[in-house]
């Protein structure tokens, strides 16, 4: 992991002041320094000899959103495939709770909810059908018809939709049908895949309200995204991505000063284009 | 966790349209193949019956029973109108003499071809076609559909081990497609009764095992759909690499296996054994020919001093005929035995250098175990042919009886000594009743018979069904779900 946080700061002057968040519920201190997600020099390379991620330590503590940003082949999507268990990683360790995720993955998928960036559930269910199918797969077992539709009131979904088969559904009925599902299995640990991508202005910001809360009942949350303003807005620290390193990271109220887009474009734009600039 | 997996896999898979279109058109198939099978039966059995009266008719005023030559013929099997195999195409007629060659002739494509152009879709066609294709349908994007939807991701980011999510999903969908068949096909059995077709319980088990091979195979098609979908990450893909192994197994290998083994394994003609037999016959008519002619010239050098002297020289010919004619029907019965046993071995190393290869496809094994069960498999001639000449032996002795002799279909001679008055003398003709022929009965084998030859046949779909749905595990185990 390489920072350059004293070089960020010194040039805390150009940067922008955060958007006003309206009524999105901002970051609150964390009051558990333990992390429930952490991964620790976390390293993959592929079969075909790409470098996705390299030594990439980082840590997400309950009560907090930590958003990783950066352009594909950053090696977010990498990072929570190593979290959900479906790769293995070439040396370090992902921990959800403590629990190695390739040592035991069962039992750290136990402690973690996730959304997908296009979230995939069966067209042919109807909204409850697939909240049901999936929160009992999730281990919730004893959730009555109510509770799961109080769960789909609580995202926003309108109570007609309920019934209705999910392949009439916009992306943004999807996506609270999936955090709907999060909500329910009630997992302490949060994962999401580029969550805003595709929705428009109106569901972006339920969506990030929905976080907000989430965040605020003690969720730990890790999200990859490609949207500055939604990061800003909702998490309290952002980590900035390029090529499977971690090249900045930010506390939220490091953020005050910043302008987080430039900071994005200049470390995006590679070492040579970021030593121009300062100089 | 499993029960859960199944339910969905169930729900998923029986709650689309898709389902219910081809569903309602494979039980259409099944409950009609039932039906014209029952009615094929029956008008089978009524040209059967025709054919036996016919036969007594045309014994009719008939006065001596070496005149007689019985027709005798195959009876409808209830489970051949189900499962044909090559009922259809064997001859189900053969003309029975005291002695001689039996050969059945006159099959039903052979009386009316026109059934034979575009054949009875019967349950091992819409099983080995239709329902295969019905289950790859189905089966093809099990995994890899669910990896293109994305749905394989969120549910695997549970704490669900991949054990239990395959197993889970091969068992909803062989649920899913085979429990929903049971019910045309209890339609059709009901047909069966209805339509009063003669099953005994003997036939109910067998056709329960039709069905039972049936059902292992749509499943061994399933569990190679899914072990395809596991080893593939495109839907697309899947399908077409299924789609040809379907055309492999279901039309290529065993028509390949065929001709492989017709390659291997020569079999004589039919028309190459007649051949070499007329010219054995023509040979020993030759060589029966000379010794009559010798015969005659040492007998016959002058007239007959007296009529009792004539009388004895035609009782010495006879005799003479008789052995010569006797010696001349053994030796061409023990050559064309030997053609025949010749022929049969031959066809019996192809059959197997052919059933053999086709095995390698579920398809082949299938149809050879559901043909077997029907008693409608290559075999079903040979037990005709054994069981007819079982009958010719009873038939000789009944002749025998009657007349010290039998029939042979060749030439017979009568030699009629005049009296002195020119005029033959008269006998009183008595017409023979023919209900006092023996009567013909098919037995087709028994069920531990017909279960000892298709064992190893249902043990092969049985195995196909291990390896695809061990093969569809393993395969989803190494799956990368990303």
């Amino acid at each position: 992991m390489q920072l350059d946080n004293a070089s960020d700061r010194d040039n805390a002057s150009e940067l922008g002041s955060v958007p006003d968040l309206g009524s999105v519920p901002g970051p609150g201190p964390a009051t558990n320094p333990e992390p429930l997600l952490q991964t620790i020099e976390l390293t993959k390379r592929y079969e075909d000899g790409v470098l996705a991620l390299d030594r990439l330590s980082l840590e997400v503590a309950p009560g907090q959103i930590y958003a990783m940003l950066g352009g594909n082949g950053a090696g977010k999507t990498t990072t929570l495939n190593l979290f959900l268990g479906f790769i293995e990683p070439t040396s370090g360790e992902a921990l959800i709770d403590g629990i190695a995720t390739h040592v035991d993955p069962l039992r750290a998928k136990e402690r973690i909810a996730y959304v997908s960036e296009n979230v995939a559930l069966y067209p042919q269910f109807t909204a409850l059908q697939n909240l049901d199918f999936f929160v009992r797969l999730g281990g919730r077992k004893s959730l009555d018809r109510e509770q799961l539709s109080t769960a789909l009131d609580r995202v926003g979904l309108q109570r007609e939709a309920h019934n209705k088969r999910l392949k009439g559904f916009s992306k943004g009925m999807r996506q609270k049908c999936a955090l709907a599902i999060a909500i329910l299995k009630d997992a302490p640990a949060i994962l999401l895949d580029e969550p805003t991508s595709g929705l428009d202005p109106k569901a972006g910001m339920e969506f990030t309200h929905l976080l907000g809360e989430l965040r605020d009942e003690g969720k730990a949350i890790l999200m990859s995204t490609h949207d500055i303003f939604r990061a800003k807005q909702i998490a309290n620290r952002v980590g900035i991505m390029d090529r499977g390193r971690l090249v900045a990271e930010r506390e939220r109220h490091e953020l005050a000063g910043e302008d987080l887009e430039a900071l994005y474009v200049r470390y995006m734009a590679g070492p040579s284009e970021e030593v121009a600039c300062l100089a | 966790m499993f029960g859960l997996i199944v339910r969905k896999e169930l729900r998923e898979i029986l709650g689309t349209p898709r389902f219910a279109a081809t569903f309602g058109v494979v039980s259409l198939l099944i409950v009609l193949a039932f039906y014209l099978g029952a009615r094929n039966y029956g008008h089978a059995r009524t040209q059967h019956e025709a054919a036996v009266a016919e036969n007594l008719r045309q014994m009719e005023g008939l006065t001596d029973w070496l005149q007689v030559k019985p027709s005798i013929s195959l009876p409808p099997q209830p489970l051949a109108s189900l499962v044909s195999g090559i009922s259809n195409d064997v001859g189900r007629n053969v003309t029975v003499m005291g002695l001689g060659t039996l050969r059945a002739s006159q099959s039903r494509y052979n009386e009316d071809p026109v059934l034979a152009v575009f054949r009875f879709m019967d349950l091992d066609f819409i099983f080995r076609v239709v329902l295969s294709l019905f289950a790859i349908l189905f089966a093809y994007d099990l995994v890899s559909g669910e990896k293109e939807r994305g749905t394989l991701r969120l549910a695997l980011s549970n704490a669900v081990p991949r054990s239990t999510w395959i197993l889970g999903k091969l068992s909803g969908a062989v649920g899913a497609l085979t429990l929903p068949l049971l019910v045309p096909l209890a339609i059709g059995g009901l047909l069966l009764v209805v339509n009063r077709v003669p099953m005994q319980s003997g036939d109910w088990l067998r056709l329960g095992l039709v069905v039972l091979a049936g059902l292992l195979y749509v499943a061994a098609n399933l569990g190679v759909s899914v072990m395809v979908s596991a080893l593939t990450h495109r839907s697309s893909t899947s399908f077409l690499v299924l789609l040809v192994l379907w055309i492999l197994a279901v039309l290529v290998l065993p028509r390949s296996a065929v001709l492989l083994a017709a390659r291997s394994v020569a079999v004589p003609t039919v028309d190459e054994g007649l051949s070499q037999l007329g010219r054995l016959r023509t040979q020993l008519w030759a060589e029966d020919r000379q010794a009559i002619d010798t015969f005659l010239q040492e007998s016959m050098s002058g007239e007959p001093e007296s009529p009792e002297a004539a009388a004895s020289i035609v009782g010495r010919f006879n005799q003479f005929f008789q052995q010569r004619s006797e010696a001349r029907s053994q030796a061409l019965e023990a050559f064309e035995a030997r053609l025949t046993e010749q022929r049969a071995n031959r066809q019996m190393a192809q059959e197997r250098w052919a059933f053999s290869l086709a095995r390698l496809s579920p398809a082949a094994a299938f149809s050879i175990a559901a043909t077997g069960l029907a008693g409608t498999a290559l075999d079903l001639p040979r037990q005709f042919i054994d069981q007819a000449r079982a009958y010719q032996e009873v038939f000789e002795r009944f002749q025998k009886e009657k007349t010290g002799g039998r029939s042979s279909g060749g030439i017979q001679f009568a030699i009629r000594v005049a009296s002195v008055d020119g005029e033959a003398p008269k006998e009183e003709a008595v017409a023979i009743d023919p209900q006092e022929l023996p009567a013909f009965e098919f037995r087709a084998p028994s069920v531990a018979a017909v279960l000892h030859r298709t064992a190893f046949d249902l043990a092969l779909l049985m195995l196909f069904n291990v390896l695809f749905f061990a093969g569809a595990f393993v395969a989803f185990l190494r799956y990368d779900v990303r």
